[in-house]
């Protein structure tokens, strides 16, 4: 009795679906995790599942190459991503929450969300060439923000929705000015929601290839980028590849399933209201 | 404790935003390689030019191919180089040299005393020769060879095939049983047409004719892609169309295949005990491709125009091509540029054996580059794309040529 | 009110430094021969790049794939999501569990699960046509025939769950009363379905259809990490023929007309969506 159906049947497919479902997400998983904790030589071949278990790769990768690097990089650039975001993207989404006059600024947010990074990496690249911020961080930071920002004060949007405008009535009467208000009554009531936009935005980061790979030196390198880079020459090296794929999903699964409730709610606020 | 927090938090965005430095100092030299094995023996070999030359740091910046030209491009374009020396891929060479990427080497090579510039193979050190000027030196080369298993050859009481026609027919020949003749890479792009080019060449063709004209979809072409094609659908593995070089790797030292056209350097790695073939380990033998023209690839070192360090990047270059190391390095393992070297008993001894070298001298005598001259790069995808949808029946043989040729001339352009 | 413009300040500061400049560097870039290669030598050439691209073979086919793709897609993860939406809002144990199983592939890199993919599928070293081999099935899921359809099938993986979050949410916001009404006046499920769930849902289905399209459009890290275009031409989409064009060919200009036109399509593609899906007001 898992589900509640009306019928048996209905109940055994719903059952299954899920089952099904389950199987198929997790399946890729643990394939990934057994590959990678097979010794270097046994790597990729499908008829092997009984083998003697070995880190090597793990340390290969942890101890031995730059994916530590990696992963520095992908973490500061997506953090001052998310912090920029939330300190632009905070004020303006409870304007636009509480004013009149700004229904058109739902709509831009997804016509920013329209942009292909297709059309603005050729003048970034350009454009940071000449600034000479080739493999820096600004420059990906910059690239990134591109497409956090929007995402974020539209989640943001929402979030404001739901929280009554009483408060800041109240606030104000008790003499507060309206940025006042704003920023010592209603930001604190939105926290949560700050930080799953926060955190959403921030996997949104860590996700990104396409910017990454252009305007990334040695350096500078990203963690997909690094996983991107064990396609090489001598055949893709799929241990290690398998380790720096799981080091760059273990941390964003275990984010993005405290946010979870918070962005149903959240999503839940601005989505409907289109 | 607020102020600390608010500190370090503000030190540790200065350190994420502000790029550290990406030209190198005096008495430091930036290198970009390409992961391959070769790369692994100059690292190691490295330390041994930091002893004799305290005075030069060297920085490697390993990466794959594909993210390599990207990289030595905004080096190049910078007012100051990332990268001292890079290793030019041989469809670069033009390209780069024409636009004024690279820093001439004739008179650095002329007086470096004991460097003998002559004891590079002629073909591969040409490649590097561009409008009268030499632009780099030799590092690695990754002639296409064929690669037979040579125990199914004796068995059979098969010859190595010479000619196309008879190595067509000696794959065919040898596809039953759950066994396929050859291991094809008819991957879009870069692998089919270094794959499909030494058909070509067997044909008696070739991209463009000396005036420079477009000639690739002309009889030659169309016989070469036919053939292709054929034996592609006869003797090769199915579902196959995709393959690259780790499937086709994979098919041979696994046994599913017999023959296959691939890197020299991949013999050695194949018939390495306790290596990919398991317990096919050293039944691999290394031949001319059928036709005796092969594919020929190229890494060359060069200097950057725009390096700040050219003269501790040539005291490096010179170093690590110069005739004693790159004996050593062949003995390491890595693939031979200089005539001394292949010819050299002690490298035979301890490195992969007499019949690898003379293998591969064989080969490097005849053979022709992958392609030259500007946009090569774009060449090699164009044609690429092209031959991959004629091997899978997308485009008819004839149509995919001249597309290939309509794309080729609107390239060189 | 003067407040509302100082709190959006930042905002519009930023996007239009970060966007608006570039996208404007953009519509310049379209109108040059600007070669990577030749960077000192731009050359004015009015809208050549357009008519060529326009009319260029491989930008109509990438185009065409990204198109099928994206339809494809889409609907295929509009029903997976809402289905499964329905069925997890109905399971009485377990659920914040099975949810959060079933929503971690979003959250991947998508490059990651493109090679975890590559992996899984290819003929050679993949485990899944080992095993159905085994049953007699030959695929080349990387063949011409199967290349954009598994590309397809990689993209549903990664983002139903998406598709889900937007439909728990949006059922999660639904009001109770009329389902109270709807059962005490004896509906069955599919009506309660067809006629309250459905429509009440329609603004979500239409933003989660607006912005996972807007995604799909985009898709570059599945073809990037697996068949680079191939086999031929058949899984080229407009992203990866865009990043060819300016990055391993080096025509800048045409790539970015290229990118213009996409983002042309784009806009009527939206404005279209959004005018179909007005709800008819019932007065």
């Amino acid at each position: 009795m898992i589900v509640s159906f009306e019928n048996r049947l209905s109940r055994f497919l719903g059952t299954t679906a899920i089952f099904i479902a389950i199987i198929l997400v997790l399946f890729p998983f643990l394939w990934i995790f057994l590959e990678s904790i097979k010794p270097p030589s046994l790597g990729g071949r499908p008829d092997i599942w009984r083998f003697e278990p070995s880190w090597e790769n793990w340390r290969e990768i942890v101890f031995n190459s730059n994916v530590p690097l990696n992963i520095l990089n992908s973490f500061f650039i997506a953090l001052i991503t998310v912090v920029i975001s939330l300190i632009c993207g905070a004020p303006a989404a409870y304007a636009f929450s509480r004013f009149r006059g700004f229904q058109g600024a739902r709509y831009s947010i997804l016509a920013a969300e329209m942009m292909p990074p297709a059309i603005l990496i050729l003048p970034l690249f350009l454009l940071l060439y000449k600034l000479e911020l080739i493999d820096s961080r600004v420059g990906v930071i910059t690239a990134h923000l591109t497409f956090v920002v929007p995402v974020v004060t539209w989640f943001l949007i929402g979030f404001f929705d739901e929280v009554p405008k009483d408060l800041e009535d109240q606030a104000m009467i008790d003499g507060y000015t309206r940025f006042q208000a704003f920023y010592k009554v209603i930001l604190p009531a939105v926290r949560p929601g700050l930080a799953a936009a926060g955190i959403f935005g921030f996997v949104l980061s860590w996700n990104d290839l396409f910017y990454s790979l252009l305007l990334t030196g040695a350096e500078s390198r990203t963690l997909p980028v690094a996983i991107a880079g064990f396609w090489t020459f001598r055949g893709i090296e799929l241990g290690k590849m398998a380790v720096a794929i799981l080091i760059a999903v273990i941390p964003v699964l275990i984010l993005s399933y405290s946010i979870q409730k918070h962005l149903i709610r959240g999503i839940g606020g601005s989505g409907v209201k289109y | 404790m607020k102020k600390l927090k608010l500190s370090t938090a503000i030190a540790a965005i200065a350190w994420a935003t502000i790029s550290t430095s990406q030209v190198a100092h005096a008495g430091e030299i930036n290198i970009i390689m390409e992961e391959v094995p070769d790369y692994d023996i100059v690292a190691k070999l490295t330390d041994q030019f930091t002893e004799q030359n305290p005075g030069i740091t060297v920085n490697f910046d390993a990466m794959p191919f594909d993210a390599m030209r990207d990289k030595i491009l905004t080096s190049s374009l910078a007012p100051s180089a990332t990268y001292d020396v890079i290793i030019i891929d041989n469809p670069w060479t033009d390209e780069f040299a024409r636009a004024g990427f690279l820093e001439p080497l004739d008179s650095l090579i002329s007086s470096q005393d004991g460097y003998a510039y002559d004891d590079f193979v002629p073909a591969l050190a040409d490649i590097s020769k561009v409008d009268g000027s030499i632009y780099g030196v030799p590092y690695y080369n990754y002639a296409l060879g064929l690669i037979v298993r040579q125990d199914i050859f004796d068995s059979k009481g098969l010859a190595i095939p010479k000619t196309i026609e008879d190595y067509m027919s000696v794959v065919k020949s040898l596809t039953t049983n759950g066994m396929y003749g050859a291991a094809m890479q008819p991957q879009k792009g870069y692998k089919i047409m270094e794959e499909w080019k030494n058909w070509l060449y067997a044909n008696g063709g070739e991209l463009f004719d000396d005036a420079g004209n477009v000639i690739i979809n002309n009889q030659a072409a169309i016989d070469a892609l036919n053939q292709y094609i054929e034996t592609h659908s006869q003797a090769a593995p199915p579902n196959s169309a995709n393959w690259g070089f780790d499937e086709a790797l994979r098919s041979v030292s696994s046994g599913k295949a017999a023959t296959m056209l691939s890197y020299n350097w991949m013999l050695p790695a194949l018939n390495a005990k306790g290596g990919m073939s398991g317990d096919l380990a050293g039944n691999f033998t290394l031949h001319e491709v059928p036709g005796g023209k092969s594919v020929l690839g190229l890494w060359s070192w060069g200097i950057t125009a725009n390096s700040d360090n050219k003269d501790d990047a040539w005291t490096f270059i010179s170093w690590i091509s110069s005739p004693e190391v790159a004996k050593q390095r062949a003995i390491m393992g890595g693939a031979p540029v200089r005539n001394s070297v292949m010819n050299s008993p002690e490298v035979w001894e301890k490195g992969y054996g007499k019949a690898y070298y003379t293998a591969l001298a064989d080969i490097l005598d005849g053979s022709a580059p992958l392609s030259s001259g500007n946009n090569a790069e774009e060449l090699i995808e164009i044609v690429g794309t092209e031959l991959s949808a004629a091997v899978t029946g997308q485009k008819s043989v004839k149509e995919a040529l001249d597309a290939a040729a309509n794309g080729v001339e609107r390239a060189i352009k | 009110m003067h407040i509302k413009y100082k709190l959006i300040l930042p905002l519009v500061f930023l996007l239009s430094g970060i966007m608006l400049y570039p996208f404007i560097f953009s519509l310049w870039l379209s109108l040059q021969d600007y070669r990577l290669t030749r960077i000192n030598d731009v050359q004015f050439v009015g809208f050549e790049n357009f008519g060529f691209i326009a009319t260029d073979q491989s930008f109509l086919n990438a185009m065409g794939n990204t198109i099928s793709f994206v339809a494809s897609a889409v609907i295929i993860e509009l029903i997976l999501g809402l289905s499964l939406a329905l069925l997890i809002q109905k399971l009485l144990i377990f659920r914040g569990f099975v949810r959060s199983i079933l929503l971690a592939p979003m959250f991947i890199t998508p490059i990651a699960v493109g090679l975890m993919f590559r992996f899984l599928l290819n003929s050679e070293i993949g485990i899944i046509p080992f095993y159905l081999l085994r049953i007699g099935v030959s695929l080349d899921w990387f063949g011409p025939e199967l290349a954009l359809f598994s590309i397809v099938l990689i993209d549903v993986w990664q983002w139903t769950p998406f598709m889900l979050l937007m439909f728990l949410a949006g059922l999660e916001a639904l009001p109770k009363t009329p389902f109270e009404a709807a059962r005490v006046d004896g509906a069955g499920r599919w009506l309660t379905f067809s006629s309250i769930t459905l429509p009440m849902l329609r603004p979500v289905i239409v933003v989660a259809l607006i912005i996972r399209a807007l995604d799909a459009f985009k898709v570059f890290e599945y073809v990037f990490a697996i068949t680079r275009g191939g086999p031929g031409n058949s899984t080229e989409t407009i992203m990866y023929y865009i990043y060819q064009t300016g990055f391993r060919f080096f025509r800048m200009g045409e790539a970015a007309a290229a990118s213009i036109l996409l983002i042309i399509f784009i806009l009527v593609f939206v404005i279209l969506i959004v005018n179909l899906s007005r709800p008819k007001v019932i007065k």
